[in-house]
């Protein structure tokens, strides 16, 4: 499957959510829409084209806005896609895609904890890694290291 | 039946080769402690007959002065650690009651439930996330008990002292009586933390 083909299949489902198909290396194309679409786009991929597993849900915080990628298998055509999409640095947030693959669940809770993407209407949003109450999201680009003491007080549990 | 390798090994001999001294184990002739001395040293006969024989220096010294080293003296031959392992320092942990090291001998047994046990040995990085369950362990070991933090992480933190999710030191946590240093400590080392361990329970007054 080439980027023009996704382009062709996705735009007329998506229409103006979907901001463009292009090439990356390995994949079958990094698809980039709007978070409006998202429910839209999902359910295009798993169920036209044939992406059925999810592997992987990141977050990356480039300071002037946040990007969530979604890496998805098709079985059929033994490939890998990308869709990302970027949101607004203040707070960001995009609808969960675990109503569409379950196997987003955790990887979701993992992303909203470690760079703060809040994912609408998921089942259970709550710290995976870290313990109950920690009140930080370390992998922003704004979390400094902090003195031992002063994380200590933080991360205590109540 | 016989097999044919059986048929060439030659005979054992008779009797020692000349020139060579018998040997004699250092308990041969000596009696044999008969049964009965045996069980009267069972646990509910021992404090009576320990009062019995320690009675007149318990009245010359006080019952501190006499029973306490002897409790010491058990204590510290009898400790009992938490099996289990947070990092990679619980390899070496376990190597050291391999066959090579044998942490037995010192009456060091690993027990399975903090119930059985009187020494926590940390041994690994502690995350926040883990805190809370080391606290409970802690608390569920019967007094008096004693704490080791094994390696550099569970002493202060070690490489991961500023990470976000590491608790610089255990100590922290729990009060720590021996730090092994090491990243991680060899056997040997957390053997010597033992027996300073052991050294600190020796002074115990109380």
């Amino acid at each position: 499957m080439q980027p023009e083909e996704l382009q062709a299949r996705i735009s007329p489902k998506l229409g103006e959510n979907l901001l463009g198909v292009e090439p990356f290396a390995g994949t079958a194309g990094r698809v980039r829409f709007r978070p409006a679409g998202a429910l839209e786009l999902f359910e295009t991929v798993r169920d036209d084209l044939g992406f059925r597993h999810l592997s992987m849900v990141g977050a990356i915080d480039w300071v002037d806005h946040r990007e969530v990628f979604y890496v998805v298998w098709s079985d059929d055509a033994r490939q890998y896609a990308l869709l990302s999409t970027d949101l607004a640095a203040d707070a960001p947030h995009v609808e969960s895609a675990s109503g569409i693959w379950p196997s987003a669940n955790w990887h979701e809770r993992e992303a909203w904890e470690f760079v703060g993407v809040t994912f609408d209407h998921h089942p259970d949003l709550r710290h995976l890694l870290m313990p109950e109450g920690y009140a930080f999201h370390p992998l922003l680009r704004s979390f400094k290291l902090h003195e031992p003491e002063e994380l200590e007080v933080k991360s205590r549990r109540v | 039946m016989t097999t044919p390798a059986a048929q060439t090994k030659p005979a054992p001999a008779a009797s020692p080769p000349a020139g060579s001294v018998p040997v004699e184990l250092p308990m041969a002739g000596a009696p044999a402690v008969p049964f009965i001395e045996i069980e009267t040293l069972r646990s509910a006969q021992f404090i009576p007959a320990a009062k019995e024989t320690l009675g007149d220096l318990i009245a010359e010294q006080g019952q501190a002065k006499v029973i306490r080293p002897v409790f010491n003296w058990a204590g510290r031959n009898s400790l009992f650690p938490l099996h289990w392992g947070l990092a990679c320092c619980a390899i070496e942990f376990a190597a050291a009651f391999g066959a090579r090291w044998d942490a037995e001998r010192f009456g060091v047994v690993p027990r399975s439930s903090p119930r059985q046990c009187d020494l926590m040995i940390v041994n690994g990085t502690v995350t926040w996330k883990v805190a809370h369950k080391l606290i409970t362990l802690y608390e569920q070991m019967p007094d008096p008990k004693w704490v080791i933090a094994m390696g550099n992480c569970a002493t202060g933190g070690g490489p991961f002292r500023t990470a976000y999710s590491v608790v610089p030191g255990v100590d922290k946590l729990i009060p720590v009586d021996v730090y092994i240093a090491g990243c991680p400590p060899r056997p040997e080392a957390m053997l010597d933390g033992i027996l300073r361990l052991e050294n600190l329970i020796r002074e115990r007054k109380e």
